[in-house]
């Protein structure tokens, strides 16, 4: 249903999504147009240029650098600066760096808890230093800051490859000017809308420090209860809609204040699927051959079938240890397997909780990144296996493989293969030296299968800008933080500047308008593609999953224990 | 290709494969040969170092077990005969591409030419090998002489066999302007010639660098593939590098050998190993068809044609019209007709004459008038009239002389014979003028024309038919139905081409109704009547300008831009150098209907080369359930849970190792000779194949490691 | 090389300025509208949905509160975030002759309480639930007596 409803939505959302970045007039001209021609002006950016694929992703790379700077600042320094009722104190420099990383990447890895040691009911009137926690100011001008900037990157590059495919495209495009508007016309309306409905389903938007009220029973027993509110609304929105995933509080979603009850559980499910959704019918709109949406919407969506399938397969679940009474054990394993497949990473329960083979279908869309994966970087993701699966398969056609009428060339098959080669360097040598170095050991994660998921699961989650993880902010160690940082950032702006390279290289190259090659819009093309695609992917893996949620399966640890 | 010839051919191959190649083979074994294939390269590497732990299992702590020298020893010797089987496979399509070229040349035996040199007004002749000419320089070639190498005649006439080049049996002609080629033998008279290639630039030669396999160039698909080929390998290398230290950190135990028994079992081997020989044997099947590529891109490219240009003559039709009936107008008789066919057709030596003759000769058509034939005036055709005949002296009356006098004073004396003529040339009363020739040429020179005329002209066309008029004495008189013969099985393969997707449109000169007509027998649904040959150039581009890859034929040098533009050239070798020149494949044979196969060839390589890649890759899966259980059996006993297919413990590693080794030989013969395939569209093809090699190599090494597993136990 | 430094040089500035508008419009721009119109017109949720007895704050509705007396009805303490203010309804009734004990409240009574309360709008997928806050009050306001020291 929820399925259903977000690719209808998508479907509807779309053809905007389209106008805004092929810059069609539209109604809301005549307030926007005055407000994004200032900001044009004040950045002194001339809007009619077009960019080629190194001006583009350099313009992106450095925004993004410039925005974690200042991102940087403000959690190392929070500590003096306003909007600070609880008094935290600033980040360390090294999960300052690995944060600003974390969200700037659309990655949402947390090694800190929102509110601090608060966790700890029912009394966390006085703060022990320890576990970090945010500011208000932290929350807004760091967290929420990068959540929305990173999302309208990952919109902005997707949108410029994109328009390499397009026919008679001279450029990429402006990224000053995608992100302005990707901004204005997309993320702060529709986040308008959802955080307001965040708030009217009970989730706190406000500026007051925590609440400190006498309990029921502290009539007789004077106990107290901290109630940890704070500009909560508007942040989810914008963790769920961006697929961000870093939540204000530890708990994430799972923390009755981000995700109430199980109404806002399905909207914020929703609202993860909404745009990556939405980018696979960009893609035949803007290149202007609708049906070529089919592959990248149908593999997506049966490749998070698949992941499922596998999620359900240890029956339905009940409510266990780790998950919330409101949401169930159903919706427990859903949300773990929507926001692993569209790489937000929020969790609506203790990922230890759930069954090995919900792990493994998690590992399975972060590892894939398509299903239909993050915000723009999916769709990029999935070109570049459909361009794969064209290259490998579609020889057998007996046509040398061309892909919306392009013909594939040697150095477009080799950007594809790097881009393809980052995620397991990322990916498995990080992983062995958390163990080799001892890092693993020092905060209590053993050589068992389970803490070897634990491991293996974090630098997934890295690489693939994921941020669901099952360490939390006991992984706040130099090791970590700066690994997982460098594991985040190759992550995320390799593949973006390699698949940029790869639409650059589209523009004026010779487009046959025949439909003789092979057909990429055919149900049983998006079949293959699924077979391909799970073959590379597992291939590059197995023995990893085999040491892993496999090995878990099978000593039959069933929740953890 | 002569019987002799390929007994030859077949004979030699057959002592070359157990010695040469097999010494070859092992030659390609040095790791230095090797670099050229950095897949194979690396399962040498891994070879060098599971032997060392065989040699010293205590040079690999945590790595080697002293018990399992054996094991590793095995394990080494499979890992050395994958590598063999890939240079072996090398080495069989070289040797076999070399073997057919070889066969098609006779210019690498050392020949010695007659150079000659001018000197202060005085030729010289100077013996010189062949190898030493150079473009322009001029030679003289006598009865018996080997043509030394690609020249251009400027003096003499004289006929040459070049059945070891084309096949063709007959000896051809060669006067002032023709090409002789390299190897082929004159049998009469001299030629003096000039040389237009350098010994290393000759069609031959070429075809020679490109089977070499160090030197082939790679094609631009190739190396797609090949990158392809690397990064999997780069994929599986840093995964095993991991893995290694992930069984170092946790303690896991894994073997090195078994290790490496994943590695290489994972590698792309299989088309690591044929890639090469697929690309190769390629090329030699076009050797086959007597078809030199000038590039093996051009194969490539012939894969993706969308439209190809047929010639119709000499591609639908075989090269010649037969007569088949005679059509009188109302005054006349058929015999009227046939007798002045026969008479109008004596002098003519093409099949299309010859065949008039024998259609009125087997009507009993035979006219009184031959005797008077030795003794007639030809009128050779011409194209500005595009007619001929003959005109016949009565037995009787005067006989114009031939010559001798001036012109002027021969029309006088016609004059004086003939004086009753309206317009055209005066014929004696006596005499008996017949011309043959195009329907609307005859309507001109005739004083009448017949009410029919158009009529049946037009129903002839109307039937695919070409008509020919005959006139006796400016008198229409009948006409004959000339038939295309259509090429055999030429309707097949123009349905295959269609079934494929790619657009037939034939080329004629004809006239539209017959052109159309004849299209549709052979069902072409595009063609361009009354086609002159600068249209072939407006129809590549325009079909390129629609972003179509065009592949055409051609022979004569107004061709040469068509084929220089198009994508697959095809150029007649009995044409001009300069069709030759600008196309970028030659059929030796001068078969324009072999541009189908060439299509047919390319497509099959690029389908090979897929069909190998997907099997190679979709075989990893199962070599996992092979291994995994087996490589931390030792610290992860529950992995055994992979072990889907029961192997043996001790023969798990084995099996698929060997699995993956004997798979390159089993696969050998699918890659010299191409995957078959039915004619049939992209998608279709696409499909078929992927069920066959994607899907089926899924399934195929779950079989067959178990199988092997099976019999190891059992020995 | 040269090429790369000129466009880096182009893109300087502009990215620096490009950064700076855009911490203020998605840092502080949006999240203080959000707030000012839900402070306006959704105070009690965008307060984090406080809970009154009395006309005093006690908790919040949203929130898991510690109970350890035994006439009342007790929240998990192993869920996910560790506040989770709900218990199954099968958990309530497991307490239920606990708390009829200690209160004499009747456990048909306590059931019918429970019933009332029941949450759950998953459809087949939800497991019914009730908020463990709201179970405790309705308790005080309905029964003075046993209640008497929380009145």
């Amino acid at each position: 249903m929820i399925l259903v409803v977000a690719i209808l939505s998508g479907r509807f959302l779309a053809p905007y999504i389209t106008r805004v970045f092929s810059r069609s007039p539209s109604r809301l001209d005549k307030v926007l147009n005055p407000i994004e021609k200032g900001i044009y002006r004040l950045i002194s950016v001339d809007p009619a240029r077009g960019m080629g694929w190194k001006e583009y992703f350099l313009a992106a790379l450095v925004v993004n650098i410039f925005q974690m700077a200042i991102a940087f600042i403000i959690f190392a320094f929070q500590g003096v600066l306003p909007l600070n009722p609880q008094g935290f104190p600033g980040l360390s420099w090294d999960l300052a760096f690995m944060q600003v990383i974390s969200f700037g990447t659309n990655t949402n890895l947390q090694h800190y808890n929102g509110e601090g040691n608060c966790i700890q009911l029912p009394n966390c009137a006085a703060l022990t230093p320890g576990v970090p926690g945010l500011s208000y100011l932290s929350e807004m001008m760091a967290v929420q800051f990068l959540q929305f900037t990173s999302a309208a990157t990952g919109i902005c590059v997707a949108v410029a490859m994109i328009r390499g495919f397009v026919a008679h495209s001279k450029d990429l495009g402006n990224f000053y000017v995608d992100f302005t508007r990707s901004l204005t016309r997309i993320l702060f309306p529709l986040c308008f809308v959802a955080s307001l409905v965040f708030v009217g389903l009970g989730v706190p938007q406000t500026l007051t420090g925590y609440h400190i009220v006498s309990t029921v029973e502290g009539a007789t027993t004077r106990a107290t209860q901290t109630i940890l509110v704070g500009p909560v609304a508007s942040l989810v929105s914008i963790m769920q809609l961006g697929t961000n995933g870093g939540g204000y509080y530890g708990a994430n979603s799972a923390y009755p204040f981000q995700n109430p009850n199980p109404a806002s559980d399905i909207f914020q499910i929703f609202l993860m699927l909404l745009i990556p959704t939405t980018l696979c019918f960009v893609f035949g709109q803007l290149t202007g051959k609708k049906r070529e949406t089919r592959p990248i919407l149908w593999g997506a969506y049966s490749l998070f079938a698949l992941d499922l399938l596998i999620a359900f397969t240890p029956n339905l679940p009940v409510v266990g240890p780790g998950m919330e009474v409101r949401f169930g054990g159903f919706f427990s394993v859903f949300w773990t397997v929507v926001t692993t497949a569209v790489t937000t990473g929020s969790v609506n329960a203790s990922l230890s909780g759930l069954n090995p083979l919900v792990i493994l279908s998690a590992f399975n869309g972060m590892l894939i990144q398509a299903t239909p994966g993050g915000k723009g970087v999916g769709v990029m993701y999935m070109v570049m296996f459909i361009i794969l699966t064209v290259f490998i398969v579609g020889l057998m056609s007996g046509r040398t493989p061309e892909y919306l009428g392009l013909k594939i060339t040697a150095r477009d098959v080799k950007l594809v293969m790097i881009a393809f080669l980052v995620h397991p360097v990322i990916v498995l040598v990080p992983t062995v030296l958390a163990y080799s170095t001892g890092a693993a050991g020092a905060i209590g994660v053993g050589t068992s299968s389970i803490g070897f998921t634990k491991i293996f699961y974090e630098f997934t989650s890295a690489a693939a800008n994921n941020g669901s993880d099952f360490l939390g902010a006991s992984a706040n160690t130099p090791f970590f933080n700066i690994s997982t940082a460098l594991v985040m950032f190759l992550g995320r702006f390799a593949p973006i500047g390699l698949l940029l390279s790869l639409g650059g290289s589209m523009i004026n190259r010779k487009r046959l308008t025949t439909e003789a090659g092979v057909r990429t819009d055919s149900p049983l093309f998006a079949l293959i593609l699924v077979g391909s695609i799970l073959v590379l992917v597992l291939l590059t893996f197995f023995p990893f999953l085999a040491l892993g949620p496999i090995l878990e399966f099978f000593q039959g640890h069933v929740n953890g224990f | 290709m002569s019987t002799r010839l390929s007994k030859m051919m077949s004979a030699r191959r057959t002592t070359l494969i157990s010695r040469k190649v097999l010494i070859d083979s092992l030659v390609r074994l040095s790791p230095l040969r090797l670099i050229a294939n950095p897949v194979m390269l690396i399962v040498e590497i891994t070879f060098f170092i599971v032997i060392a732990m065989a040699l010293d299992p205590e040079a690999f702590p945590r790595l080697a077990s002293s018990s399992l020298q054996v094991f590793y020893v095995e394990v080494a010797l499979i890992l050395l005969i994958t590598v063999w089987f890939s240079t072996l496979s090398d080495a069989l399509a070289e040797s076999q591409a070399k073997n057919t070229a070889n066969s098609l040349r006779r210019l690498e035996m050392e020949v010695s030419s007659k150079k000659i040199l001018i000197e202060a007004g005085s030729r010289r002749i100077v013996p010189t090998p062949s190898r030493e000419l150079r473009t322009g320089d001029l030679i003289l070639l006598e009865k018996n002489d080997t043509v030394p190498i690609d020249a251009q005649v400027l003096e003499g006439i004289a006929m040459v066999d070049e059945s070891l080049l084309t096949g063709e049996s007959t000896a051809v002609r060669k006067a002032p302007g023709d090409d002789v080629i390299g190897g082929s033998q004159v049998l009469s008279d001299t030629l003096t010639a000039k040389v237009t290639v350098n010994p290393d630039e000759t069609f031959i030669n070429q075809m020679i660098r490109m089977v070499e396999s160090s030197k082939r160039p790679k094609t631009p698909n190739e190396q797609a593939v090949t990158i392809v080929l690397i990064g999997l390998t780069a994929i599986f290398t840093i995964l095993i590098g991991a893995l290694l230290g992930v069984s170092l950190v946790l303690s896991l135990a894994a073997d090195l050998s078994v290790l490496i028994a994943l590695y290489v079992c994972l590698l792309p081997t299989t088309i690591g190993a044929l890639l090469p020989s697929i690309g190769l044997s390629g090329i030699s099947r076009l050797y086959k068809e007597k078809i030199v590529a000038k590039s093996g891109r051009a194969v490539e490219t012939a894969g993706d044609t969308d439209v190809i240009l047929l010639d119709k003559t000499g591609t639908i039709t075989v090269g010649n019209r037969q007569a088949v009936e005679f059509l009188p107008f109302l005054e006349f008789n058929e015999r009227d007709v046939g007798e002045a066919a026969f008479l109008a057709s004596w002098h003519d030596d093409t099949p299309e004459g010859r065949s008039l003759i024998r259609l009125a000769y087997e009507a009993g058509f035979v006219p009184k008038e031959m005797n008077a034939l030795d003794a007639s005036e030809v009128y050779e055709f011409s194209a500005s009239t595009r007619t001929s005949g003959v005109k016949l002296a009565g037995g009787t009356g005067f006989m114009l002389p031939k010559s001798g006098g001036t012109g002027r004073e021969r029309g006088r004396l016609r004059r004086k014979f003939e004086p009753h003529v309206e317009g055209g040339v005066p014929i004696g009363s006596d005499e008996t003028e017949i011309i043959k020739g195009a329907p609307d040429a005859i309507k001109k020179i005739v004083k009448s024309v017949p009410a029919d005329y158009d009529k049946i002209v037009q129903e002839i066309s109307a039937a695919g038919d070409t008509a020919m008029a005959l006139s006796r004495n400016r008198e229409a008189i009948g006409i004959v139905r000339l038939r295309d013969v259509l090429k055999p099985d030429i309707r097949e393969k123009i349905m295959a081409v269609k079934v494929m997707g790619i657009r037939p449109v034939m080329i004629t000169g004809d006239q539209p109704l017959t052109a159309k007509s004849i299209a549709a027998e052979v069902g072409i649904d595009e063609y361009q009547p009354e086609a002159k040959p600068e249209d072939k150039y407006d129809i590549v581009k325009r079909e390129q300008a629609e972003t179509r890859i065009v592949a055409m034929i051609g022979d004569g040098t107004n061709d040469a831009p068509a084929l220089a533009m198009a994508d697959v050239g095809l150029a007649m070798n009995s044409g001009t150098q300069a069709a030759k020149e600008a196309a970028n494949m030659v059929d030796l044979e001068s078969n324009p209907a072999k541009i189908i196969e060439v299509v047919m060839l390319g497509k099959q390589l690029l389908m090979t080369r897929g069909a190998v890649t997907t099997f190679s890759i979709a075989n990893d899966v199962a070599k996992y359930f092979a291994i995994m259980p087996v490589l931390f059996a030792s610290t992860v006993p529950e992995l055994k849970a992979l072990n889907v297919l029961g192997l043996g413990l001790n023969t798990a590693v084995l099996s698929a190792l060997i699995f993956n080794a004997i798979i390159i030989p089993l696969l050998i013969p699918l890659a010299m000779r191409g995957v078959t395939f039915k004619p049939s569209g992209t998608m279709t093809l696409f499909l078929k194949n992927t069920m066959i090699y994607g899907f089926g190599g899924v399934i195929v090494p779950f079989v067959g490691i178990k199988l092997i597993d099976i019999a190891i136990s059992l020995v | 090389m040269m090429n790369f430094k000129r466009e880096f040089r182009q893109n300087y500035s502009p990215a620096m300025r490009l950064a700076v508008i855009s911490l203020v419009l998605c840092g502080l721009v949006f999240p203080l509208v959000i707030t000012g119109i839900a402070q306006v017109f959704l105070p009690s949720q965008a307060n984090g949905s406080l809970v009154q007895l009395h006309g005093k704050n006690v908790g919040s509705s949203l929130i898991a509160q510690t109970f350890s007396l035994p006439i009342f009805f007790h929240p998990r303490n192993d869920s996910a975030s560790g506040v989770d203010p709900d218990i199954t309804v099968k958990d309530a009734y497991s307490q239920i002759p606990r708390i009829s004990s200690a209160t004499d409240i009747s456990v048909d009574m306590l059931q019918q309480i429970v019933n009332q309360n029941e949450e759950g709008t998953f459809w087949i997928f939800g497991t019914p639930y009730v908020n463990v806050l709201r179970l405790n009050l309705v308790l005080i306001q309905t029964n003075n007596s046993a209640y008497g020291a929380f009145q």
